[in-house]
């Protein structure tokens, strides 16, 4: 009686520890999740979310002067109205923080997502937790790939707790897609989640019929959930052309294969390699954790926009692999004088926990005050080049990159002033040549500019289209030092553009913004 | 082995290869190696490091014998025994005869990207037949292990690449001491681990033994470091998977990590080989090779203990064979109409191909060059960097001076960046190719660069042909002494071809 009482305490106090790790990373998570405005599509996203509120979700594209090829999906609908909501609540600082504790839950649940016999160490669930954080930072922030983690994370629990045996936890996936599918196109990435996940089963006939009939069932529910969205099947449509369109590859830099030489693609390169040796090393993967691991793993290097995914995918594996590695490869061989005391490891667990909570804190707390995000979008952001367009060339159609071709939409949302932003798949093929041809100074590009009736641009002070605007005999309207960015015109039509010396960056006597 | 031929030979891609052949021309001209930088008006003062003198001075040599040609023929024969090296060293494990087969022929197919007439591929040869060096001793053992102190000193003077190999066998060191510790399983008898950690430190001894001395060693890394070259030179750059010549390397990387994931039995040295290969080979696509060469007999391993499995699974049922004298004769008409057609096909054909012919105008700046040589004075050229190789090749014997060429560690990081700047049309970019004392541009037409000089009132335009295009600063169009712009070529000359395919193709654009 008093070995099972014993024994019962002893497993109160590792969950307890568990608990006390898995929370200790996710509070110190905060610290890479709470960012600032810096993915740019933050802001159409805004502006958009603002004129769904006022108006109701537009049909047509509503910002760009191009004439869109495809149809307008405005997707994530149900992020960008409650993004506007806090946005206008709280300001740009509320919304880093609500999206950051959305991701930061994301990396709690999939640190979750884990059997719950596998005993698996407290050390390895939050060291799993921090290194997918960090890989999956650079691509979260205030956007829909946050909850789209958060989303992903969900599925993976609620499936471990079905592989367990809990056949009832699956009904949570039908509203969950319900919900997801009406904020990010990577709600069709989690039935392909499910779906594999039945397909293995059925396969290795690892769980019960009854029990696969459940996940069946719940899987179609939520497939036929996913079309109650203001466009119906149509949104499928949607997601394959994102998928397909050579149009988004070439807009979007991050639909691009990895760039190694950049130091947190070589962490997702060092978690994708711990992964593979921990399978080697813990007596093999189950079959679909391999299943997942190995496609996670081959759409990230196909796009680097999926890296994230496969971190949120690889850290309960991390977890559980790294534990069972540990225990027999290592474990054996540590010699027991390395080993730290029950109630020295408690202390040190508490004091950690606070040490993290408060550092997290506070570095969390000086990215969402008012001052900070103003300072970061006048830096980022050509925030005095676009008070300047705005007070001297109204309503005039702007040329810019597509990156802050969403910044100007949300600072622009009426009047269709922008040429584009990160929604390739409206604008189609023929808009993006079209623009690249401007961007990458490919042949014809004067004429684009000439045929679209383009007379000013906001650009970077040291990027080629303003030398090549320059040669053209663009002026330098104003110059804003703080975010790089200048205000070019062209000269107006019938003159003769004056002979110029070759441009300088910053451009020499040209008035601030 | 046969079929792996196809993939291996080609035309001359590499813009390199040009200057590789001119330095050589120029070591057997001076009787040594050159000090300084012979080819640029920029870095003319940089003390050169030849650390691939020897491989220049035999493409002289077999130049001056064979032409292009006997190059070609050469180096696909190199590949090939690199490729060899990966069949004898699987061959080691007993593995599956359809494994083997494939796996050869997958490795062949992924090092695609990377093969051709250049001096990486000794490399990889070299690279390849250590690791088959090192893979017999741990499982054999003898003394044939020190047959490599002799392969470094070669190796060192041919290629900086020998810097692979040392890491190779340091790398195998440091996995078989470590699985020893893990108690891996499949792990060498420690006596051979240590003779190897001799043969270590005599193969590193010896490759000091070249006309740079001890520098060589840290010369090696120098471009691994170099942030200009990891960022601005293509073959630097992380493998694109959208390109589908990558494709067969991210098959080979994906179906070795599930055959990993389903055996769940790999030696150290192999997990060690795959897991710093395959991150070398992820930084950048010239690794590739790399990978290919310390890989593809673990994924043999791999693909034959897989089938095993599989076998042992099955009901083993053998299937009734036809008669040894019938496979013999089947077998050897099939390999011989497999050399017939790879040489008929790829050998010969590259093995014609002349320097002053239309697969050599339409990638590099043939035309171009020929009608500066023409010039009646030497001329300062700013040039693209993948082109100066050739245009040193075919200008520097008069005089003429590029502003750049592919020797990226010879150019240094800063005229790396400057040059970056100027093709990229930064602000600068004009006072940039003025102040470096440039005569004449020579770039390829739609580029950025092009399409703004063409817009610009400061330069006119001085030549042009469907790959190229010329202009001089507005103010210096007198000084700058040019010949006439050829209007017509003889029928049959490849600049005439050049001109009337580039018409074809524009005519069905349209």
């Amino acid at each position: 009686m008093v070995a099972v009482e014993g024994m019962e305490r002893e497993r109160r106090r590792e969950v307890v520890a568990r608990l006390g790790w898995i929370i200790g990373a996710a509070v110190l998570l905060l610290v890479v999740t709470v960012q600032p405005f810096a993915d740019a599509n933050v802001w159409w996203h805004l502006a958009l979310g603002r004129l769904i509120t006022s108006h109701g979700i537009p049909a047509q594209e509503p910002f760009s002067y191009l004439p869109a090829a495809h149809p307008w999906v405005g997707q994530q609908w149900l992020l960008d109205v409650p993004l506007a909501g806090i946005v206008g609540a709280g300001g740009a600082g509320l919304a880093s923080a609500v999206l950051g504790v959305v991701a930061a839950c994301g990396f709690l649940l999939a640190a979750l997502a884990i059997p719950r016999v596998s005993h698996e160490t407290g050390p390895w669930l939050a060291f799993a937790m921090v290194l997918s954080g960090v890989v999956a930072s650079r691509l979260i922030g205030v956007n829909a790939e946050a909850v789209s983690l958060f989303a992903v994370a969900a599925v993976l629990y609620v499936l471990a707790r079905w592989r367990e045996g809990r056949a009832g936890a699956v009904w949570i996936l039908p509203p969950l897609f319900l919900v997801w599918a009406n904020v990010d196109t990577l709600f069709a990435v989690g039935l392909l989640i499910v779906a594999s996940t039945l397909l293995v089963a059925s396969v290795s006939r690892s769980d019960g019929a009854a029990s696969r009939g459940h996940l069946a069932a719940a899987l179609a529910a939520s497939v036929l959930l996913t079309l109650v969205n203001p466009y119906g099947p149509g949104l499928y449509a949607s997601v394959i052309t994102t998928a397909a369109d050579p149009a988004i590859a070439q807009l979007t830099a991050s639909w691009a294969s990895p760039d190694f030489h950049t130091w947190w693609l070589r962490l997702f390169e060092a978690e994708g390699v711990l992964l593979v040796v921990l399978w080697a090393t813990s007596g093999g993967p189950a079959p679909i954790d391999a299943v997942l691991g190995i496609a996670a793993l081959v759409a990230a290097l196909w796009s680097e926009a999926y890296v994230a995914l496969f971190a949120i995918i690889a850290l309960p594996q991390i977890a559980l692999y790294g534990t069972r590695a540990w225990r027999l490869q290592v474990a054996p061989r540590v010699s027991s004088r390395f080993r730290v005391s029950p109630a020295r490891a408690r202390l040190l667990l508490v004091g950690g926990l606070i040490a993290v909570g408060a550092a997290a804190v506070v570095a969390g707390a000086r990215q969402v005050t008012p001052a900070a995000a103003a300072s970061y979008e006048a830096s980022h952001y050509p925030m005095a080049a676009a008070d300047y367009v705005a007070a001297h060339y109204p309503d005039q159609r702007l040329y810019s990159t597509d990156t802050w071709g969403g910044y100007l939409a949300y600072r622009f949302p009426t009047g269709r002033v922008v040429l584009v932003y990160d929604q390739g798949s409206t604008f189609g093929d023929a808009a993006a040549q079209s623009y690249t041809k401007i961007h990458l100074l490919q042949n014809g590009w004067e004429k684009v500019l000439r045929d679209d009736g383009i007379a000013h641009a906001i650009v970077l002070d040291t990027s080629q289209e303003a030398s090549a605007l320059h040669e053209l005999g663009w002026v330098v309207a104003c110059h804003d030092s703080v975010s790089r960015s200048v205000v070019m015109s062209a000269p107006p039509p019938g003159t003769t553009p004056a002979a110029a010396g070759p441009l300088t960056a910053p451009p020499a006597g040209s008035p601030a913004c | 082995m046969v079929l792996s031929l196809l993939p291996v030979t080609s035309i001359i891609h590499d813009p390199d290869f040009w200057w590789h052949l001119r330095a050589g021309q120029l070591i057997l001209a001076h009787g040594g190696l050159l000090a300084t930088d012979p080819f640029t008006y920029t870095v003319a003062s940089h003390h050169w490091t030849m650390h691939e003198w020897l491989s220049e001075v035999l493409y002289a040599a077999l130049q001056s014998r064979g032409g292009l040609g006997l190059i070609v023929l050469v180096l696909s024969i190199v590949t090939w025994l690199g490729l060899l090296c990966l069949l004898l060293r699987a061959v080691l494990r007993r593995p599956n005869a359809f494994a083997l087969g494939l796996g050869l022929l997958l490795a062949a197919v992924a090092g695609y990207p990377i093969w051709g007439p250049r001096v990486q591929m000794i490399t990889f040869f070299l690279s390849a037949l250590t690791l088959l060096a090192v893979e017999r001793h741990l499982l054999r053992g003898g003394r044939a292990i020190w047959l490599l102190v002799p392969l470094f000193v070669l190796w060192s003077n041919l290629h900086s690449g020998f810097i692979i190999g040392l890491g190779f066998i340091a790398l195998i060191l440091i996995a078989e001491v470590s699985g020893g510790w893990l108690r891996w399983r499949d792990g060498a008898p420690s006596g051979r681990v240590r003779t190897l950690f001799y043969v270590l430190l005599a193969c590193t001894a010896v490759s000091m033994i070249n006309p740079n001395g001890p520098a060589i060693l840290a010369y090696a890394f120098l471009t691994q470091g170099s942030g200009a070259q990891q960022t601005l030179i293509l073959e630097w750059h992380s493998p694109d998977f959208h390109d589908w010549v990558v494709l067969p390397f991210g098959i080979l990387l994906i179906t070795l990590i599930a055959l990993i994931a389903v055996n769940r039995r790999l030696r150290a040295r192999d997990a060690a080989l795959v897991a710093v290969t395959a991150a070398l080979s992820m930084q950048s696509v010239r690794h590739i090779a790399i990978f290919v060469a310390a890989t593809t007999p673990v994924w043999i391993d791999q693909t034959s203990m897989l089938l095993q499995k599989m076998r042992t699974r099955s009901a083993a049922r053998r299937p009734q064979r036809p008669s040894l004298q019938f496979r013999v004769f089947t077998f050897s008409v099939l390999m011989g109409a497999l050399v017939i057609v790879y040489a008929s096909i790829r050998l010969l054909p590259a093995m014609r191909v002349v320097p002053n012919s239309l697969a050599y105008a339409r990638e590099y700046p043939v035309c171009a060059a020929r009608w500066l040589a023409q010039a009646p004075e030497p001329l300062k050229i700013f040039n693209q960097y993948g082109e100066g190789g050739y245009l040193a090749d075919a200008l520097s014997s008069r005089g003429d001076k590029v502003y750049i060429f592919g020797d990226a560690a010879l150019m240094g990081d800063p005229l790396l960046y400057t040059y970056a700047g100027v093709t990229s049309v930064q602000p600068g970019w004009d006072s940039t190719i003025r102040e470096s004392g440039t005569d004449i541009v020579l770039f390829d037409t739609a580029t950025p660069l092009a399409n703004v000089m063409e817009a610009s009132t400061r330069w006119v335009k001085v030549y042009e042909d469907p790959l190229s295009v010329a202009f001089v600063p507005s103010n210096r169009v007198r000084d700058v002494k040019l010949p006439p712009v050829p209007a017509s070529y003889p029928r049959g000359d490849p600049c005439a071809q050049l001109r009337s395919t580039a018409v074809d193709t524009t005519a069905q654009n349209q």
